[in-house]
């Protein structure tokens, strides 16, 4: 315990080339961390990238127009993706360098470099591998790094492919009582830092019997019919690793646990090609990793620090320190910060 | 989206008939009292009047005193020459006003035109025509009610042949194959019929409110299509009460469609985004590998 939290981010993500920012929720403050990355850059004069799956820097939320959100500050040289309309509304000058023929509901996404420095809205592609395509882009063009902004609570573009570092962004929108916004923390974080899917090691299941890795239908994955889940484990009693190409939605891994007469004590161990891919509602991988069911990625994810907002906008709020202090003692291995308040 | 119509104040004559609109650019020519486009303002009786009609009720009681108070709130909101031509009593303490005021303003309507911000409608004939001549084969859209939301009737206005208000669905187009799974669909189904049926389109519906579940279930699918592998070649819509084209943007999904959509709206941001599509990926493909090429996806979907 008591290991000493930075009060800057930057240290933390230097070798970071691409940078994704992901949210919990609406509302945990992602705009907030990237706007206290900007400045850190900003003062060592280091040039970046900025993209965002959705908007930034927007004066008002999408869905409640009653909550104000912060302003995205870029500094000469700097560049960015956005909308022409955007760009221009930004009153900022700036250098046009490509469409890049991604449309968005927005307008066409351009990639341009400001001439200036200002508060500019930023709103690049969706898609991740549209992402992962402008990042490398931006990296050619002299950014030292590509910070990609996220929105809602969107995880695509934190994938490995995408980006090699990830910021976590939660706080008090997630419940009213500390503990569960704590218990969400601590699964959403399990989730993305998934162990890497590892060779057998025998432990899972005693030597003699012969262990079978099976990789699964993406159809049946994804329907989840119980009977369907049932007869696959009864037609490969040894079956131990079961390997998903696509997505592990939470409907499935219910119906492997119903299929209690087919599994016959077995543990099981699922390899995902990233935590990306993995979909969770109502529990998290510790929960099922009690129930027998491991989850494994085939390439992890960096988790480089949380950022706390101890304040539920309309609602309630936390006080800073106990938030961040119940969250580090629940997870270990990651600074928690809260970019607005370090005392 | 398209804005229900409000009735017009002073019935100035047919929109557009003194004046047709300069393409984009074009020089403007006073005399011709042309259009210029990148600073246009409101129409009511004559060109560049910037005149509005405003609707709105006070919680004051009916009076002179009402009457004063309105004008004063158009005037803090930057109006010039507010008039109020109507106002009656709603109820006790409320009053309704109908006001006329001037608004200096203008709007850049020509640049935005010009980015692909706009989805340009076309009849059902046209979207007939479009797609045969750009799409040459039925285009498969699946759409669904999904997670816990029962309300199928939004789906149903689009993708069903009956329609609404004399539009019918996309069902009865023959340029479309309509696949509607109906209500509380669980999105991993939804996306495992997509992908069954090789759909270009899939168009779900859903209320949003400010409760984050609603809006965890739309990015949901957006991520599930993602992991999937199909982002690039699925074209995602979303359509509800208060769908923005900005909250479509948030969420992830391709364009949103909110109150006074018709099934022609949709039909034609279907086709011509598919259209787009099959282009740039023509081009890519006859490019050969290059740093926007298509399929570099294949690494990012596994």
């Amino acid at each position: 315990m008591a290991e000493a939290v930075p009060e800057r981010l930057s240290p933390l993500l230097s070798g970071v080339r691409s940078l994704a920012l992901v949210g919990l929720a609406k509302n945990t403050g992602k705009t907030v961390t990237l706007a206290a990355i900007l400045a850190e850059h900003a003062a060592g004069a280091r040039t970046v990238g900025v993209t965002s799956i959705g908007r930034d820097g927007e004066r008002r939320d999408v869905i409640d127009a009653r909550i104000e959100k912060p302003s995205v500050r870029l500094q000469a040289g700097d560049l960015l993706a956005s909308t022409g309309a955007l760009l221009r509304a930004s009153g900022l000058a700036h250098e046009r360098i490509e469409r890049t023929g991604v449309r968005t509901p927005l307008g066409e996404v351009v990639l341009a470099r400001l001439s200036e420095a200002g508060a500019v809205e930023i709103a690049g592609p969706s898609a991740a591998a549209d992402v992962r395509d402008l990042a490398e882009r931006m990296l050619d063009l002299g950014a030292e790094q590509v910070l990609i902004d996220g929105a809602i609570d969107r995880r695509a573009a934190s994938s490995p492919a995408v980006a090699d570092g990830l910021v976590m962004a939660t706080g008090a929108v997630l419940g009213e009582d500390i503990e569960d916004v704590v218990e969400m923390t601590r699964d959403a974080v399990d989730l993305a830092r998934l162990p890497a899917a590892r060779a057998h090691d025998g432990r899972h299941q005693p030597a003699r019997e012969r262990e079978e890795a099976l990789t699964l239908d993406r159809m049946l994955v994804l329907e989840a019919e119980p009977r369907a889940i049932a007869a696959l484990l009864r037609e490969h009693p040894q079956a131990c690793s079961l390997h998903i190409e696509g997505a592990l939605s939470e409907r499935f891994l219910e119906g492997l646990l119903a299929a209690r007469r087919e599994l016959a004590g077995r543990e099981l161990r699922i390899v995902v090609a990233d935590p990306t891919r993995v979909f969770l509602q109502r529990r998290g991988p510790r929960w099922y990793a009690r129930q027998g069911i491991a989850i494994e990625a085939r390439r992890t994810i960096g988790l480089r620090a949380i950022t706390i907002n101890p304040v539920a906008p309309q609602a309630h709020r936390f006080e800073s320190r106990r938030l961040r202090e119940s969250i580090a003692a629940a997870i270990p291995g990651v600074p928690v910060l809260d970019v607005l308040d370090s005392a | 989206m398209s804005a229900d119509t409000p009735t017009a104040p002073r019935a100035p004559t047919a929109p557009g008939a003194p004046t047709a609109p300069t393409p984009p650019g074009a020089p403007t020519t006073p005399g011709a009292r042309a259009v210029d486009l990148s600073r246009v303002r409101p129409y009511a009786d004559h060109l560049d009047d910037g005149i509005v009609q405003l609707s709105f009720t006070l919680p004051v009681p009916y009076g002179l005193a009402a009457r004063r108070a309105a004008q004063e709130w158009a005037a803090q909101m930057g109006f010039e020459h507010p008039e109020v031509v109507h106002y009656q009593e709603l109820t006790a303490g409320y009053t309704h006003f109908v006001m006329f005021a001037e608004s200096r303003q203008r709007v850049d309507y020509a640049s935005l035109s010009e980015e692909g911000f706009d989805i340009e409608y076309m009849s059902e004939e046209q979207i007939e025509q479009f797609a045969a001549e750009h799409i040459g084969r039925p285009i498969v859209v699946v759409g669904a009610a999904t997670g816990t939301d029962t309300h199928s009737v939004g789906i149903d206005a689009m993708l069903n042949l009956k329609g609404f208000h004399g539009h019918h669905g996309l069902e009865g187009y023959r340029a479309f194959e309509t696949h509607n799974l109906g209500s509380q669909v669980p999105n991993s189904v939804l996306v495992a019929r997509a992908i069954e049926l090789d759909a270009d389109a899939v168009l779900v519906s859903q209320t949003v409110t400010q409760q984050n579940l609603h809006v965890a279930n739309l990015t949901e699918l957006v991520e599930i299509v993602e992991a999937e592998g199909r982002r690039r070649q699925l074209i995602l819509t979303c359509g509800g009460p208060r769908v923005s084209n900005e909250l479509a943007k948030e969420l992830g999904f391709d364009a949103g469609f909110s109150k006074g959509t018709y099934p022609h709206h949709v039909a034609s941001f279907i086709v011509r985004e598919l259209a787009a599509r099959v282009e740039s990926t023509t081009a890519a493909a006859a490019q050969g590998a290059g740093p926007w090429d298509v399929d570099a996806a294949e690494d990012v979907n596994g």
